[in-house]
């Protein structure tokens, strides 16, 4: 999904509320931690990298895995801890809140070379101090040919590395940082503590036979695993030792009370299991966050949050331990520390995400392994908690299923109307099947949750990366198709030469160059995501992780060597409607009406439709059929096109394949986060009309404002998509303006359609941004840009292009006091 | 060219799909060209004329298009056809408008059986100024009547649209009379018939006939700019739109009278 970039800086109460807010407001003192927060700049932490080097330079001779807990173990028992005044539960990722940690491991060379320019980035800016960039400075030295980067570069085939050196296929973010893209088994942890996992694998390591090598080889595991639970308690005392002492001084009774049940709390979990709501909270966030002091990787998500948590919630409820009140004051509270968390980026790979965001997803609603409607008292306070932070952390997804009752959908749409884009929907009805034809387990794909944003796996059962390998650039794709097979921009050859546009005689001939283009490219994003799997499988596996996710500890190996019970990967195909809308223009304006001629054509892409012919050709380009029109015309040569490559990806396996997991193989995915921006900057223009630069268009959405005949026409047009093979995610963001959820009755129309998209027609995700006012003043200044919008009024409705201004500025007036 | 027309071939200048306040559910609503009256405020001026105008593109005003064309009936079913998850999901279907659909007798006939045919829920929102027998006819093969009042006085009526209201209110009557459903709705204008005495006067006028529910149209501007593209005048210019807020006084007449009124 587009997470909102501006939600972090631009947020606002809303400006006209009569009486209370629908979810209500967050308590005086979250509020104000919040607003605190959102003015705290990001920065850059040296802390993880400093200790992890020290432990990298004593321990060079460990085992990679040793070396990997030794290095948790240094961080967790020697970083700075601090409790914030407000807060509840306990846990900092580094020094500061919202600053950065560096992993060196992973990657150094571009924080060496982009060091002087972190503060003055054009986004995503970070502070550093001259301290820390002197410190960085001198553990550079140790990590020259020693990352994973080094590592994955090295064991790249020279002819797929062409691949990454233009940019046409991009791992980066495999390779200069951690995995994640995973939900651990949180539901375990709270019922068995991190005590359980010691004892079975205490139990697991005693019974080793150490003169078999394999057997050998897992009892470094073992023994990582056990440093690494014991190094996560020794992380939890040092907050219940600091919560007892700042106890001692705190003047407020309230308070010095908290503190001391803080610090009782922590004494006990995540090491023995959680018995209320509190220490629920406190051990799914200590985890979660140590999760990501191991490993930079994003997109490390909750899981069912509303599923395990609920029966500690429920029975503290019970008991009168808790109120309503109080859990949602302490879920904002943890939502506050999400956001905490913050990784740094190359600024590279920063434009495939941009934003700064960690994904860490919740997921919600959904159904029990038996088919039951899985709301609970729990899922609400979800809606409500994430309602009342309003922030871009945490990813909020809602499973939907036919029997999600009106009620529970309805409050999804009060969240919705918010205008911060969540929540997402995922729907069971394609998901479960999807899963289960794969051969995932009934019960376990009824326990699907989101990871990141549109994605989805079992949580705790599945490997990194259920989407997330590599990104793959189809309009660029397309170009080189057309070009004989070689790059346009440098001529270098790149996949087997079928013939060029400009001497082809028919449609037939573009299809056959594209499949064999996109089949050769395709197998070049396999095997640079297998060089970089090898990477990280022999650098820096997650001792943590793979503790937590089956079956990693029966199996005496983390998930990066076949640990996983389900181990099914996917890359990002990226610019899907464009290819779509490219090849009907082309098959319409050159073959079938021949208003263009190949070499023209050909000619104005390469200009940029340069000159009044040029001018022309791109008019009549923009004229063929769209994508997102519930158009055969267009639709079925997607479906075609984008087929050649599914086909390509379902014949590959991953690094995992034949070691222990059920899959070990890919599918084909579409959630490209915001990698269509810099994938468009580094692409001509496309048959489609599309100008040189332009972003691509986002996930399996249209083309911006190519979808001129509404939501109905666009959820069925993507709906003609193979979803069942797009496991990785058919992401379809929509616009809906604040007037078309302001009755009651229009809101149950939007249920409606979000049913039918569900119900009938197999939709896999859907995710509402409400038109904000920034849009539509956007839109007044660019209306080519927008001619998609629609607005309503009671028995009426219009394109907000044909307009007059003064009407458009009526709706934006409205627009602000809405929100 | 109008020749063209019949009960195969009609006139639309747009289909609109996922059309929500056009009658239950989610709805697609075809748009006939030509209309018996000429409503000063008439959002969409082009409809009036059964023929095709030219428009300025609204992109490139310097461009000009047809506002409408032909489409022969099959294309017009297999349009509507294309959202049937969505009617029956939502308990919607499909809306006959205009202009006033009512002027194409022929081919609404025609559309509304095809569109029963296929089980499709069908709805006609007409200003009801059609020839009684014609009128008759089409209440008989549409599942719901959505039928404007734009004035409760005759002069008036035609001062603002050109005729009289005397055959939309016989029509009304026989609608009324007859089983299905009927929907009234008013315009609510500035200058036109906003007033508190004006809504006192149409719950005279619709009260005793038996109407108990009104919906009222508060005026929006949304047609302002398509005078500008069509090149005509435009007798509401810069009138200020009326917002569901501005109708509370307007409203509580009707409910004085017993007659509810929504927005």
């Amino acid at each position: 999904m587009q997470p909102r970039e501006d939600a972090m800086s631009t947020l606002v109460e809303p400006t006209i509320t009569v009486g209370e807010p629908h979810f209500g407001r967050l308590t005086p003192r979250m509020a104000a931690w919040r607003e605190e927060l959102l003015d705290t700049p990001q920065s850059v932490c040296v802390e993880r990298a400093m200790l992890t080097t020290e432990t990298y330079r004593i321990h060079q001779d460990e085992p990679m895995v040793l070396r990997r807990a030794l290095m948790v173990q240094n961080v967790l028992e020697h970083m700075s801890i601090f409790i914030e005044p407000a807060t509840l539960i306990c846990g900092n990722q580094a020094s500061a809140n919202r600053a950065a940690p560096i992993m060196p491991e992973y990657a150094m060379d571009w924080v060496i070379a982009e060091l002087d320019e972190f503060d003055s980035r054009p986004g995503d800016r970070f502070l550093i101090t001259e301290d820390a960039k002197q410190q960085l400075h001198d553990i550079a030295p140790f990590w020259e040919h020693n990352t994973l980067k080094d590592r994955g570069l090295s064991l790249m085939p020279p002819a797929s590395r062409t691949f990454y050196d233009l940019g046409i296929i991009h791992p980066e973010g495999n390779i200069t940082s951690g995995d994640a893209h995973i939900a651990v088994d949180y539901g375990r942890v709270l019922r068995e503590g991190l005590a359980g996992y010691r004892d079975r694998t205490e139990e697991l390591l005693t019974r080793l036979d150490l003169t078999d090598a394999v057997q050998l080889k897992k009892s470094y595991f073992y023994r990582a695993v056990l440093i690494t639970i014991d190094a996560v308690v020794t992380f939890a005392h040092r907050y219940a030792d600091l919560a007892a002492d700042l106890a001692t001084t705190e003047p407020e009774p309230g308070r010095r009370a908290e503190l001391t049940e803080m610090s009782r709390i922590l004494r006990k979990v995540p090491e023995q299991p959680a018995e209320t709501f509190h220490e629920a909270v406190q051990a799914v966030w200590l985890v979660q966050l140590c999760l990501q002091i191991e490993s930079n990787g994003h997109s490390l998500s909750y899981g069912r949050f509303d599923q395990y948590l609920n029966p500690y919630y429920s029975s503290d409820l019970a008991t009168g331990r808790t109120t309503p009140d109080q859990a949602t004051e302490l879920l904002t509270n943890l939502w506050l520390k999400t956001i905490t968390v913050a990784k740094i980026r190359s600024w590279s790979h920063t434009r495939f995400s941009a934003g700064g965001p960690l994904y860490q997803n919740v997921t919600v609603a959904g159904q029990t392994p038996d088919g039951r409607d899985a709301v609970n008292p729990l899922s609400y306070l979800v809606l409500r908690s994430v309602a009342q932070t309003r922030l871009p952390q945490p990813n909020l997804t809602v499973r939907y299923h036919r029997g999600l009752s009106d009620e529970f959908m309805a409050e999804c749409i009060e969240v919705m109307r918010l205008g911060f884009g969540m929540p997402a929907l995922n729907s069971d009805e394609v998901i479960i099947p999807s899963m289960m034809s794969k051969g995932v387990a009934e019960a376990d794909a009824y326990n699907y949750s989101a990871i990141g944003c549109v994605e989805v796996a079992v949580p705790g059962k599945w490997g990194y990366r259920c989407t997330g390998m590599s990104f793959l650039n189809f309009p660029k794709t397309l170009l080189v198709a057309m070009n004989n097979g070689a790059d346009p921009k440098t001529g270098t050859p790149l996949a087997t030469p079928v013939k060029h546009f400009t001497d082809m005689t028919s449609f037939d001939e573009l299809m056959q160059a594209w499949d064999v283009t996109v089949r050769e490219f395709q197998r070049h994003c396999v095997i640079l995501d297998s060089a970089c799997d090898i990477a990280l499988e022999e650098s820096v596996a997650d001792i943590l992780c793979s503790t937590l996710v089956e079956d990693c500890l029966g199996r005496g190996k983390p998930i990066k060597e076949g640990g996983a019970v389900y181990d099914f990967v996917s890359g990002l195909q990226v610019g899907i409607a464009n290819l779509g809308d490219s090849l009907a223009a082309i098959k319409k304006c050159v073959f079938e009406d021949r208003t263009v001629t190949a070499a023209e054509l050909w000619d104005a892409l390469a200009t940029d439709f340069a000159g009044e012919r040029g001018a022309q050709i791109r008019q009549l380009l923009d004229a063929a059929p769209k994508f997102g029109n519930d158009d055969d015309y267009v639709d079925t040569l997607l479906v075609e096109a984008y087929g050649s490559c599914i086909d390509e990806i379902f014949a590959h396996t991953n690094t995992r394949y034949g070691r222990g997991p059920i899959g070990g193989r890919y599918y084909a995915g579409t959630s490209s986060i915001s990698a269509n921006v810099p994938q468009g900057a580094s692409t001509m223009a496309t048959p489609d009309g599309r100008r040189a630069g332009e972003p691509l268009a986002e996930g399996c959405s249209p083309s911006h404002g190519a979808d001129t005949h509404g939501p109905t026409a666009v959820f069925t047009s993507v709906s003609k998509l193979d979803t069942e093979r797009i496991t990785g995610g058919v992401l379809l963001n929509q616009k809906v303006s604040p007037a078309m959820l302001r009755k009651p009755e229009d809101r149950a129309k939007l249920v409606m359609l979000l049913r039918t998209f569900f119900n009938r027609l197999h939709g896999f995700h859907v995710q509402y941004n409400v038109v904000d006012r920034a849009t539509l003043l956007d839109a007044q200044a660019h209306p080519e840009r927008h001619r998609d919008l629609i607005v309503r009024v009671a028995g009426y409705s219009a394109f907000f292009n044909v307009l007059s201004e003064a009407t458009q500025d009526d709706i934006i007036a409205r627009t602000e006091q809405t929100l | 060219m109008v020749s063209k027309v019949s009960s195969n071939v009609g006139r639309i200048f747009d289909i609109q799909k996922f059309s929500l306040h056009d009658g239950p559910g989610i709805r697609t609503v075809v748009f006939l060209k030509g209309c018996p009256m000429a409503c000063a405020w008439c959002s969409n001026p082009g409809s009036q004329k059964l023929q095709v105008v030219q428009v300025a593109d609204g992109l490139h005003p310097d461009l000009h298009g047809p506002d409408s064309r032909d489409y022969a009936l099959d294309e017009v079913v297999a349009t509507c056809l294309q959202d049937l998850p969505f009617y029956e999901e939502s308990g919607g279907g499909v809306t006959l408008s205009g202009g006033e659909a009512m002027v194409q007798h022929r081919f609404t006939s025609s559309l509304l059986a095809a569109l029963r045919e296929q089980g499709i829920h069908t709805a006609i929102e007409t200003t009801g100024y059609a020839a009684p027998a014609i009128f008759e006819r089409i209440l008989g093969e549409v599942d719901l009547l959505i039928i404007d009042v734009k004035h409760w006085d005759r002069d008036q009526h035609r001062r603002w649209t050109g005729v009289d209201n005397d055959l939309p209110l016989q029509n009304l009557r026989t609608a009324l009379a007859a089983e299905g459903p009927v929907l009234v709705r008013i315009p609510v204008i500035p200058g036109v018939n906003a007033s508190l005495d004006d809504a006192t006067a149409f719950c005279r006028l619709l009260a005793p006939m038996g109407v108990r529910e009104v919906q009222l149209l508060p005026f929006h501007q949304f047609g302002e700019r398509k005078y500008e593209l069509l090149g005509w005048d435009y007798a509401m210019s810069g009138v200020s739109a009326l917002h569901e807020e501005d109708l509370g006084p307007y409203m509580a007449v009707f409910r004085e009278h017993g007659v509810r009124a929504f927005v």
